[in-house]
């Protein structure tokens, strides 16, 4: 049995969350769900009772075809999606509306931190982005032993573990090597847990080898942290953090909202590519950006959100640092679709190109739509590889090669990732799957990742084929509890749940293998 | 050249990622070998390749690739056209702006000091010493002594090209503590050093009498690494 978590009355005919508890009384008696969860899914009910988003007709059979999906962002949003508060400048101000003095040492900080990330909303609400970790706790200990301080991160990771029970949530780590970012790692690899997600930034002129040498022997052992290009990624955003599964989002702001394109469903409505890209592309494409800007003008004209929460009157957030995502999923169902018989997105050059040939349209198009209140970006959208929810079937996370049609050679493989990345700005990444041999030499995968990462490919995530915990579609979950909800018991996180039939149905155990 | 196979990621032969070319043909016969099918001469899996064909198979693992790693079967065997390898391995690296270097693995039978070309072509060598006194050394392997292996390892210890230095821990068959004393030796008497990495032998791909021997244990291979330590050798373990 599943928790739905979350409510959408757009009734997308092949979305699992629709409606599902509509029925008030059914969620306040519901045995599966806990008190949180039922607090969190009434507060989307009623949302949901609201009518207040202009949704034409098309835009509206679009939702119903299920080639638009606004991943159950609600009716009415009142806060952003994404939210990547601007901790730093919280350590160093304090936070009044929370009664918080700048901390003064590693406990005050800790404690700092867990209160602070208790009052970050977003769409899960769970913090999705606990900061550059390593930078933040770097200034307080000196003069603490390393025994010291690891005593005290195991004890606030545990936390986060613990009350985090999502996994979409991401603490960042470098360029630079620290010792907190060293002690992070050990922590990290000691406690095997899928809270937090960590992401390395990574740029080769600035990264110490051994740290990053660190960093992928920890990834080996715990499939944490997954490693982000710095060099391409810092030029889109000037402050950037990497959260949620591997959302690229500039920090004191985020993402109003991330709504996403089907491609593979919009494809099955015709044979011809060139009226998909002349016709059906640009028009489902003008819906769903119309919807988005919907969306964001009610986060910023009625919500209130930027003139009452105290991130957004405390300066930690700004209103003009948010983005939107536009979403996309199942390139390589989408180009299979048109490529002549067997040909396939991943192993063959016809249908590469015609996965070129639909992202170069709407990479276009995401560059001359005029976005409100989007700043940052200039006004456009931003494409987003959308990682795939635990309901697609058959539809491969973003532009990823779905799993079975994975080049023989990890090289081709890369390559092939690092001509699709360069349209995505607000996240894309693989998942490599690597023999455990790759422990004994993380030089190695370091050399792989830098080859990688000169070619434009931005962002790498791995695990060893023996690890414990694995990585879906961009978050953690343990193949164990995995195990333990599908007999039938009861496990703490969210995505334990949503990951166990998506591991399964993805047939995520095929991954091809990487390594000698 | 006479090439068994090509890898074009390893992450074993040597420091970081790299190509590694296989030559068929060994001139000893070694019981503990994970590789007999390359010890012939010919084989029919083995395929005769142009230097320029390799160096394609290589071009293709750049950029993700620190270098290549000639082994075998005994390279040195083919000395000659690996020397035409590095030098359009070379060429490879100035004209893709890709650093690549250039690594041999061998058995040392081969004398070193007589091959200058390939030697001021090569970043260094992986040297086997598979043991230390002759009667042991013959014994595992059918060749007469290894004092070839002893003037090789000097050799390149000298002229700075000693990469690595592997011993397969097999107890019983070879002298493992002999050779890392001897080994410390020789660093003190020559006054440089070079890194030493212990190999657990392991039955995989073993034919003969050794096929179903069991590895070394955890035990033993800390014995070994303590002794190495105490000789304050620069030792790993794999
Ligand atoms: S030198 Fe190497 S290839 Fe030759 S027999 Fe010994 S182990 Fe096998």
């Amino acid at each position: 049995m599943r928790f739905f978590l979350y409510f959408c009355t757009l009734n997308c005919k092949y979305c699992k969350y629709t409606c599902l508890m509509s029925d008030i009384y059914s969620i306040v008696t519901s045995r599966q769900l806990s008190y949180e969860q039922k607090v969190v899914a009434l507060a989307h009910a009623a949302e949901d009772t609201l009518s207040v988003l202009n949704v034409p007709e098309t835009t509206r059979r679009y939702f119903e075809q299920g080639v638009i999906c606004n991943l159950n962002e609600g009716n009415a949003p009142y806060r952003p999606r994404y939210i990547m508060p601007d901790y730093e400048k919280a350590v160093r101000q304090g936070v009044k509306f929370l009664q918080l003095e700048p901390p003064r040492d590693l406990d005050e900080l800790l404690t700092f931190l867990q209160v602070l990330y208790r009052h970050v909303p977003s769409i899960t609400t769970y913090p999705v982005f606990l900061g550059d970790i390593d930078r933040l706790i770097e200034p307080f200990i000196e003069g603490l032993s390393d025994d010291e301080v690891k005593r005290k991160l195991r004890n606030f990771f545990i936390y986060l573990d613990r009350t985090i029970t999502d996994s979409f949530c991401h603490a960042n780590l470098g360029p630079q090597a620290t010792r907190a970012g060293r002690l992070i790692l050990d922590v990290d690899r000691e406690l095997e847990q899928a809270v937090p997600n960590l992401t390395l930034k990574y740029d080769p002129a600035v990264t110490p080898d051994e740290f990053a040498e660190k960093a992928i022997y920890t990834s080996l052992c715990v499939a944490n942290p997954a490693i982000c290009n710095d060099v391409l990624n810092s030029r889109t955003n000037d402050r950037y953090g990497i959260s949620s599964c591997y959302n690229i989002l500039p920090i004191a702001g985020g993402s109003y909202t991330l709504t996403r394109l089907v491609l593979p469903k919009l494809a099955a409505m015709t044979d011809d590519l060139h009226d998909f890209i002349e016709r059906l592309l640009p028009d489902a494409m003008q819906c769903m950006a119309d919807y988005m800007s919907e969306r964001i003008r009610f986060i910023v004209e009625k919500s209130g959100f930027f003139e009452s929460h105290f991130l957004a009157t405390e300066g930690l957030v700004e209103r003009d640092r948010f983005v939107a995502m536009f979403g996309l999923v199942g390139l390589a169902e989408a180009a299979n679709h048109f490529a002549p018989e067997g040909k396939k997105y991943g192993s063959d050059p016809e249908a590469d190109a015609i996965a070129e040939q639909i992202m170069q349209v709407i990479y276009d198009f995401s560059g001359r739509y005029e976005c409100p209140y989007c700043e940052i970006a200039g006004h456009r959208l931003l494409l987003h590889a959308q990682v795939g929810i635990d309901s697609d079937h058959g539809i491969t996370s973003g532009i990823r090669i779905p799993v079975g049609d994975e080049p023989e050679s990890i090289y081709d493989h890369l390559r092939h990732s690092a001509r699709f990345h360069r349209f995505i700005p607000t996240g894309c990444s693989d998942i490599l799957p690597f023999d455990i041999t790759g422990k004994q030499n993380p030089a190695a995968v370091l050399d792989i990742v830098k080859g990688a990462f000169k070619l434009g490919q931005k962002y790498v995530a791995f695990y060893a084929s023996d690890s414990d915990l694995v990585r879906i579609t961009g978050y953690l979950v343990k193949r164990s509890e995995i195990e333990k909800w599908n007999s039938g018991q009861a496990v703490l996180q969210n995505t334990t749940q949503l990951g166990a039939p998506t591991y399964a149905s993805a047939h995520l155990a095929n991954r091809k293998l990487r390594g000698v | 050249m006479r090439v068994r196979k090509i890898i074009s990621q390893s992450t074993v032969d040597g420091p970081g990622n790299r190509t590694a070319v296989f030559l068929q043909g060994c001139n000893i016969r070694c019981a503990y070998c994970h590789n007999p099918e390359t010890q012939a001469m010919d084989d029919p899996e083995a395929r005769e390749m142009s230097v320029q064909e390799v160096t394609a198979e290589v071009a293709r693992s750049i950029p993700f690739i620190r270098g290549i790693t000639v082994s075998g079967g005994e390279c040195m065997l083919q000395a000659g056209e690996m020397t035409e390898l590095f030098r359009a391995v070379r060429q490879l690296s100035i004209e893709s702006g890709h650093p690549l270097t250039r690594l041999i693995d061998s058995n040392g039978t081969i004398q070193f000091a007589e091959h200058a070309v390939l030697m001021s072509l090569c970043d260094g060598v992986m040297l086997d010493v598979k043991a230390w006194d002759n009667a042991v050394y013959h014994r595992l392997t059918g060749a007469k002594d290894n004092s070839a292996v002893i003037q090789n390892m000097e050799w390149l210890l000298r002229h700075d090209k000693l990469t690595e230095l592997r011993i397969v821990c097999l107890p019983g068959m070879v002298d493992v503590e002999t050779i890392l004393e001897h080994i410390a030796k020789t660093f003190d008497s020559i006054g440089k050093i070079a890194p030493v990495r212990l190999l657990r032998f392991r039955p995989h791909g073993v034919a003969g009498e050794l096929k179903n021997h069991p590895m070394p244990t955890d035990e033993q291979m800390a014995r070994y690494t303590a002794l190495a330590q105490r000789l304050r050798l620069d030792v790993s373990v794999r």
